[in-house]
C-alpha cells in the first residue's frame, strides 16, 4: 500500500515550503479568529462542552446528594440539576407521559395527547424527558470523542514517530501492523474488541482509539520522514542527544500542526463511530443516556412517532459539524496554499 | 515493470496484511468470554455431548495448534463450519456477500456520480453561492450519522409518502418466481432499484461528502497550476480547461480516497443493513458476534479485510489509467 499511504493526507498538509513566519500556534489562532465559520464551530463546541460539564457536575452531585432508596425503582439515571431547576425527567408512574409528543405538535395524529411545555421535546418510550436525556447525552458524546481521539493520538504518534525515525525493519513491521488494523472496518474491530473484553463505554473508547491509530501513525510518520532530514536533527544527533529525546523533543513537536487538524476532525469522526456503536447496542449501557442509544430506542417507535428519532440525530450532527468547522478552519490557517 | 507483474507484486504485498487480519481476529475471537458449546446446546449440556461438539469443531486442541490449522485451512479456502448455523462458513458468506457488494457498489457509484460534478462546480465557482451550497452539503454529509439518515428516509419516503419499501434488498438477478409481486425479470429489476435507493443514499452520503470535499480542493489546486494559467492566457475557455487540462490530474487524490473510504463504508454497511433489515454481511457479522460463532466471526472479518485490500489494489492500478505519468515501477 506504499503508493497510497498518507497521500490523501499529504494533500492536506502544510508543506515543507511553508514560510517561517506562518507557523506556530499564535499565528494559527489569529488566522482562525478571522474565519467566521471556524468561530461558529468554536461556538458550538464551547456550548456543547459547557453542557457536558454541567452533566458531569451533576453526576458528581448525584454521588453525594442522590438518594438511591427513593429512586431505586425508577430504572432511570437521576438528574439532580434537572430535578431541581428544570423540568421533571422522572418516569411517570401512571404511564400517562409515555411517548408524549413534543410541544410543537398539537394535532391529534399521535396516539397521546398534545405536547406540553413540561416536556418540550416529548418523552420517550419509558416516559423520560427527551430534552433532558439529550442534554445529559452530550457528556457521553464529548467525552468519548475526546478520550478516544486522545488514545489514538498518543499511540499513533508513538508508532508513527518510531517507525519514521528508525526506518528499516521497524518501520516495515509497524506500518504493516497499522495497515492490517486499517483493513478491518473500525466498527467491526471495535465490536469484536468489546465482545472480547466487555461491553462498557470504556472499552468502546479504547477500541475506537486503537482502531484509529493508523490515521495518526501515517500522518506522523510522513511528517517525521521530512523532519528527520533537517539540520537541527542532525545537530542534535551529533551532540549526542538520545534517540528518545530527539523524537520527543524535536521530531514530534515539529509535526504538531497537521496532527492538531487531524485530531480535531477525528473527534467528530469518533463521535459518529461511537454513536453507531451505541445504535447497535455496543456503547453506553442503559440507563446512561447517549444519543446513539436514544436513536436505537426510537427505532421501534418511530412509526408513527417520527419526532422521537429526530432530535438525537440533530444533536450528533451539530456537534460533529462543530468539530469539522474548527478542523477545517485550523487546516486553512495552517495551509498557506489555500490562502490567497 | 509490466502491469501484470505490478499487480502480482501488489497482491503479494497484501498477503502479510491478510495474515495480520486473520491473526488479530483469531486472537480477539479467542478472548471472547463464554462458551460457544453452551450457546449451541443450552445452559446445561451433558459432558459427553459437550465433549463431542468440542472434538467435532476442534475446540479441544491447544490455541496455537488451532491458529496454525486455521491458517492452513484458509489457504485451502476452507473457513470452517459455522457452529450456530451448522453450515460451512463459505456457504453462508456466499449467500450474503452479493447483497453487501451490490449495496456497496451502488453507494460508491451514487457518491462518485454526485460528488465529482459537485466538487468541480464548487471549485469553478469558488466563493459563489453554488460553492457555498455544495460546501454546506458536504459538511453536513460528513457530519451526519449514516444510520440516522436511514431512519429519516424511512420516515419520509416509506411512512409519510409511501413511495419506497423500508426493508430488505432484492438482487436484480433473482428469479421472478422468488420475488413477491413480480412476474418478469424487468419487474424484479425495478423492485430491486426501489429497494436499493434508500440504503444506497444512507451508505453513500458520507462517501459523497468526503469525495466532494477532496474533489473541490484538488480541483482548486490544479486550477492554480502554471499550465492552466497558460491555457487561460491563450484564451482557452474555462469549461474546456476543466475538461481537457485539469480533470484527469485532479482525480488522483480522489482515487486514493475511494480506496481508503472502503473501510469506513464496510463498517457503515453494518449500520445500513441493520436500519433496513437487510440480510447482508454486516448483519451476519453482528449475529455471529451475538451467537459467539467463532468460525463465522473470523470468516466474515477476513472477507471484509479481503474486500478492502482488493479495493485498494484496484484503486492503485487505476492510477495509471488516469495519470500517464505514473508508471508501474514508480519512476517518472
Amino acid at each position: 500500500m506504499a503508493t497510497t499511504t498518507g497521500s490523501s493526507l499529504d494533500a492536506d498538509e502544510s508543506g515543507p515550503e511553508q514560510p517561517e513566519a506562518r507557523v506556530g500556534l499564535r499565528y494559527t489562532l489569529s488566522q482562525v479568529k478571522r474565519d467566521p465559520t471556524a468561530l461558529v464551530g468554536l461556538g458550538i463546541i464551547v456550548f456543547m462542552t459547557l453542557v457536558a460539564l454541567v452533566g458531569f457536575v451533576d453526576g458528581v452531585l448525584f454521588d453525594f446528594l442522590g438518594d438511591f432508596d427513593t429512586f431505586a425503582n425508577m430504572g432511570v439515571h437521576q438528574y439532580v440539576l434537572a430535578e431541581t431547576f428544570w423540568v421533571n425527567p422522572v418516569n411517570d408512574p401512571g404511564n400517562a407521559q409515555i411517548l408524549r409528543p413534543p410541544v410543537y405538535l398539537t394535532n391529534q395524529l399521535y396516539p397521546n395527547e398534545a405536547g406540553t411545555w413540561a416536556h418540550p421535546l416529548g418523552t420517550d418510550h419509558r416516559g423520560r424527558d427527551i430534552l433532558v436525556r439529550l442534554f445529559y447525552g452530550t457528556r457521553i458524546a464529548i467525552t468519548v470523542g475526546i478520550v478516544s481521539t486522545g488514545i489514538a493520538l498518543i499511540l499513533g504518534t508513538l508508532v508513527g514517530a518510531v517507525a519514521g525515525y528508525y526506518g528499516g525493519w521497524i518501520d516495515d513491521a509497524l506500518m504493516r501492523g497499522s495497515e492490517t488494523l486499517y483493513a478491518i472496518p473500525f466498527l467491526i474491530l471495535v465490536i469484536a474488541f468489546m465482545t472480547a473484553f466487555g461491553q462498557k463505554l470504556t472499552y468502546a473508547m479504547i477500541g475506537v482509539g486503537i482502531a484509529t491509530i493508523p490515521t495518526f501513525a501515517r500522518l506522523i510518520r510522513s511528517r517525521v520522514l521530512s523532519v528527520r532530514e533537517e539540520d537541527f536533527i542532525e545537530a542534535a544527533r551529533a551532540a549526542g542527544v538520545r534517540d528518545r529525546d530527539i523524537i520527543l523533543r524535536h521530531v514530534v513537536p515539529n509535526s504538531f500542526a497537521p496532527v492538531l487538524v487531524q485530531a480535531t476532525l477525528q473527534i467528530g469522526v469518533n463521535i459518529l463511530i461511537i454513536a453507531g456503536l451505541s445504535f447497535l447496542g455496543y456503547g453506553a449501557q442503559p440507563p446512561t443516556p447517549s444519543w446513539g442509544q436514544m436513536l436505537s430506542n426510537s427505532r421501534q417507535y418511530m412509526l408513527p412517532n417520527a419526532w422521537f428519532s429526530i432530535w438525537p440525530g440533530i444533536a450528533i450532527l451539530i456537534t460533529v459539524v462543530g468539530f469539522n468547522l474548527i478542523g477545517d478552519g485550523l487546516r486553512d490557517a495552517l495551509d498557506p496554499r489555500i490562502n490567497n | 515493470m509490466g502491469r501484470l507483474r505490478y499487480t502480482i507484486s501488489r497482491l503479494l504485498q497484501a498477503v502479510p496484511v491478510i495474515v495480520g487480519v486473520i491473526t488479530i481476529t483469531f486472537f480477539l475471537t479467542d478472548a471472547i468470554p463464554g462458551d460457544p458449546v453452551q450457546i449451541m446446546l443450552g445452559p446445561s449440556p451433558s459432558a459427553q455431548q459437550a465433549a463431542a461438539i468440542r472434538a467435532k469443531f476442534g475446540l479441544d486442541r491447544p490455541l496455537y495448534v488451532r491458529y496454525f490449522s486455521y491458517l492452513a485451512s484458509v489457504v485451502q479456502l476452507d473457513l470452517g463450519t459455522s457452529i450456530y448455523y451448522q453450515v460451512p462458513v463459505t456457504q453462508k458468506i456466499m449467500e450474503r456477500l452479493p447483497v453487501t457488494m451490490y449495496l456497496l457498489l451502488a453507494s460508491f457509484t451514487f457518491a462518485l456520480v454526485t460528488a465529482v460534478p459537485l466538487g468541480i462546480v464548487s471549485a469553478q465557482r469558488r466563493n459563489e453561492p453554488t460553492d457555498h451550497i455544495s460546501r454546506v452539503v458536504a459538511l453536513f454529509g460528513v457530519s451526519t450519522p449514516s444510520f440516522w439518515i436511514g431512519l429519516m428516509l424511512i420516515i419520509i419516503f416509506s411512512f409519510w409518502l409511501g413511495w419506497l419499501p423500508s426493508t430488505n434488498i432484492v438482487l436484480p438477478w433473482t428469479g421472478p418466481a422468488n420475488v413477491g409481486g413480480a412476474s418478469n425479470q424487468l419487474e424484479v429489476i425495478i423492485k430491486s432499484l426501489q429497494h436499493l435507493i434508500m440504503p444506497m443514499i444512507t451508505l453513500g452520503t458520507l462517501q459523497m461528502a468526503a469525495f466532494t470535499r477532496i474533489e473541490r480542493s484538488s480541483m482548486l489546486e490544479v486550477l492554480g497550476e502554471e499550465y492552466v494559467k497558460l491555457a487561460r492566457a491563450y484564451g482557452v475557455s474555462e469549461s474546456k480547461i476543466v475538461r481537457k487540462h485539469a480533470f484527469r490530474n485532479a482525480q488522483l487524490p480522489l482515487i486514493t480516497l475511494v480506496g481508503l473510504q472502503l473501510t469506513s463504508a464496510l463498517g457503515g454497511a453494518v449500520l445500513t443493513e441493520t436500519v433496513f433489515s437487510i440480510n447482508g454481511m454486516g448483519r451476519l457479522i453482528i449475529t455471529a458476534v451475538q451467537n459467539q460463532d467463532y468460525q463465522l466471526i473470523m470468516g466474515t472479518t477476513l472477507v471484509f479485510g479481503l474486500v478492502f485490500v482488493i479495493g485498494v489494489i484496484i484503486t492503485d492500478l487505476s492510477y495509471a489509467y488516469v495519470d500517464p505519468r505514473v508508471s508501474f515501477d514508480g519512476s517518472e
